[in-house]
């Protein structure tokens, strides 16, 4: 670190500006009347109900179907998973038993062309049953007449892919043993027969390819003309699970923020005038230290909002809800500790007369151990969070499967959307807290006006 | 110079820091006993009422009529129906038995006689369990048991030079007594146990984390700077004295943009905010002495005790 040249800090601090820039007013080209985003600004956020307000739907079990409470339980789970894997974090999902109603609440904004409600709702209603029959479509009247080899229980994972063969997208299905051998079986039977095997999710079959061969390794795909988008989706539909029966509309309606209708504009008010506020005090304490702090800081709420928001177009957004802002609070709040800290370790070596670089390469070394024990704790703390109440095929919820298995797959937006943003925290924290501010704090100091220091510390000659 | 300031001792006054919580645990129970916790309906279940009107409705003023009846908390929103332009009128109210028929009637009534311009009519009543129910609970109670176990063993192998375990368990129980100053600001002020408070409690619980570990890493340090000059006493004085101002500035400074929020959450009328920013600012405030005054008393006691028995062995 001794070799950091005096350019450094106008490229670290141009790089965070940028990175502010970038975050708050995203980059959209202009193309006639479309306009194409190629990063996400704020104004991209998707803001949970309790800030924005969402949409209010009523699904009911079909006419004539009597539900059991376990299956409409067994309905709430997998709209929650549905409802987390699309990274809606932020719903409620409540259910009338007795009359068989699950109402479901979801963020949404007028306006919003980026997200469609009616399709989503028709998703999130749809059974999403996906099963291999015997026989092509117009074998049989209904679907439902030609013989199931297996359905979406069978499958283990399905994944999207490129099949470089075909030079097309596909989703490939990895069976369970279950699965593994009644697939065997059917295309045993069915090799060179010239019956084919058709794939359905419902009622619409995606293709009906023919058998060639008995396959017995348990690996499937399903194709069909698909975009990266689409074999997406299908996968996730797939490792959604299907629902016991099908979600019917009942109602469909806008709903305000919870919060009242003001809440966006005080919480961005609020947010604004809160970082002045730390910004003054950090510099007012801290100096030279404080500025360079106050770079840090903007990196990192910076960096927290641009993985809200995605960013680029391709990635996930996220719903920003009072439990994701808690979230942002505390890693701005241990960005601003780890400054403090550092400082404040700086101070001491400079008062017990050290030279300046010595104590600047002190004070760094001494807080890190702290900074560092701090940060890896709060990230053990939110993996598990993030596993216990994340979507089942999440990394971490993978991992920790053997804790957790007792309760079933279930997701839990607040949770998840604490943790999430805790993690980002937390690392964004090593990334500008740390590196960043060092860097910017040897490199200014090789500058002779700079060499003060009382710029560095208070009290201090 | 500054080395000769003199130490305050914190252990001397540990009679007095220990009362507090568990008077403060002692009143959160006869409060909780006596008056119950406001459960809101995503943890509770309840009823939701939907009305239809027509005109302008002032929600904030529905939001308080329906309040001021006293079936438990009531959330209202406003809403439109999509495909037509029927304009709709959404109350929740937590109660875990549902509310009563009668009392379903009064509301309807009331919302008639407050505004009957509005061709107020009741479009559907629906008795719901809670969104979030028990099990999730007991998985929230399993997932913090498990984070806790992880915690105490990294703390236990990056703390070894204190005692290893023992450190961690205390850095728990300091942390619980934070989480308790919570429990207490919302049971106090009647505020709802929803999301909200799952995000405070969270925080509060970071907080808290990163000001243990400060000042066992004090500790840590002292005690490989001073080694056996200074008993486990003197080197959590010192310790606490050094890590002083960086408890309060990094605390002046988070609470600043606390009370920022609280702030302008009144000027724009949207309390609820406060729900969130006050109990939180509690916490906060709560969790600098829980670090300077408990988390290093504790461990004093246990190296005291443990020294005590020792000698008699």
């Amino acid at each position: 670190m001794k070799s950091v040249k005096k350019p450094v800090f106008f490229v670290v601090v141009a790089l965070i500006l940028g990175l502010t820039y970038l975050t708050l007013f995203g980059v959209y080209t202009q193309y006639g009347d479309i306009e194409t985003t190629i990063i996400r600004g704020v104004k991209d956020i998707r803001w949970g109900i309790d800030i924005r307000g969402g949409v209010d739907v009523i699904f009911t079990s079909p006419e004539g179907y009597s539900a059991t409470r376990t299956e409409m339980d067994a309905a709430r789970s997998i709209i929650e998973t549905r409802m987390v894997t699309r990274n809606i974090t932020d719903y409620e999902i409540y259910v009338d038993y007795s009359t068989e109603r699950i109402i479901v609440r979801f963020p949404w904004q007028s306006g919003d062309e980026s997200f469609d409600p009616e399709q989503a709702v028709n998703e999130l209603g749809e059974t999403a049953m996906l099963t291999f029959r015997e026989g092509a479509p117009w074998d049989a009247e209904d679907y439902e007449d030609l013989p199931i080899v297996i359905t979406g229980a069978d499958v283990e994972r399905a994944s999207p892919n490129y099949n470089p063969d075909t030079r097309e997208y596909q989703v490939s299905l990895e069976l369970k043993d279950s699965g593994k051998e009644a697939f065997a079986d059917a295309t045993g039977r069915l090799a060179g027969t010239g019956v084919p095997i058709s794939i359905w999710l419902d009622d619409y079959c995606f293709s009906y390819p023919m058998v060639n061969e008995r396959i017995s390794d348990g690996s499937a795909s399903i194709s069909g003309n698909f975009t990266v988008e689409e074999v997406q989706s299908l996968a996730n539909r797939i490792n959604g699970g299907a629902l016991p029966f099908r979600l019917e509309i009942d109602s469909f309606s806008r709903i305000s923020p919870t919060l009242g209708m003001s809440a966006l504009d005080a919480m961005v008010i609020a947010g604004v005038i809160a970082f002045a506020v730390i910004a003054i005090f950090m510099i007012s304490r801290y100096r030279l230290l404080g500025v360079i702090a106050t770079f840090g800081l903007l990196g990192q709420a910076m960096g927290t909002l641009a993985v809200i928001t995605g960013f680029f177009p391709g990635t996930d957004s996220f719903t920003l809800t009072i439990p994701g802002i808690a979230g942002i609070i505390l890693s701005v709040g241990m960005g601003v500790d780890a400054n403090v800290i550092t400082s404040e370790r700086i101070k001491e070596e400079l008062r017990i007369g050290k030279t300046l670089d010595g104590s600047l390469q002190a004070g760094y070394k001494r807080a890190f151990s702290v900074i560092f024990d701090c940060n890896i704790t709060l990230l053990i703390i939110s993996f598990v969070l993030m596993g216990a109440f994340g979507t089942p095929d999440s990394f971490a919820a993978k991992v920790l499967t053997p804790i957790f298995f007792m309760f079933g797959p279930g997701a839990a937006g607040a949770i998840y959307s604490f943790g999430f943003t805790l993690t980002v925290g937390a690392i964004l924290n090593f990334i500008f807290g740390v590196f960043a501010s060092r860097l910017m704090t040897y490199s200014i100091s090789k500058f002779k006006p700079m060499r003060k220091t009382k710029l560095y510390a208070r009290g201090v000659e | 110079m500054t080395e000769k300031k003199k130490d305050f001792d914190i252990v001397s006054k540990k009679k007095i820091f220990i009362a507090i919580p568990l008077v403060l645990l002692a009143v959160t129970l006869l409060v909780g006993i006596i008056f119950g916790a406001e459960i809101s309906i995503e943890f509770k279940g309840g009823t939701i009422l939907t009305y239809s009107h027509s005109g302008d409705v002032d929600i904030e003023q529905v939001s308080a009529e329906i309040n001021a009846l006293n079936y438990g908390v009531a959330t209202v929103t406003s809403g439109e129906a999509f495909g037509s332009d029927l304009r709709l009128i959404n109350v929740s109210f937590s109660t875990s038995e549902g509310l009563a028929q009668e009392e379903q009637e009064t509301v309807t009534a009331t919302l008639l006689e407050k505004f009957p311009e509005n061709n107020i009519e009741l479009e559907s009543n629906k008795n719901v369990s809670a969104s979030t129910g028990l099990r999730f609970f007991l998985k929230c109670l399993v997932a913090f048991v498990f984070s806790f176990i992880l915690f105490i063993i990294y703390i236990a192998i990056r703390f070894k030079k204190l005692g290893g375990w023992s450190t961690g368990v205390f850095a728990l129980l300091g942390l619980s007594v934070d989480v308790l100053a919570v429990v207490a600001t919302f049971m106090f002020f009647r505020l709802p146990i929803d999301s909200i408070f799952m995000a405070v409690v969270l925080t509060i619980m970071g907080y808290s984390i990163n000001n243990t570990l400060i000042i066992y890493d004090r500790i840590r340090e002292n005690k490989s700077l001073h080694g056996t000059k200074l008993n486990s006493r003197e080197l959590l004085n010192k310790s606490v004295r050094q890590s002083l101002s960086r408890a309060v500035n990094t605390t002046v400074s988070t609470a600043a943009a606390l009370v920022v929020l609280s702030i302008v959450a009144v000027i724009f009328g949207v309390s609820t905010i406060l729900n969130f920013a006050f109990p939180m600012l509690v916490g906060m405030l709560f969790g600098v002495f829980t670090s300077l005054c408990l988390s290093g008393t504790f461990w004093v006691m246990w190296q005291e005790h443990k020294n005590k028995g020792k000698r008699k062995a």
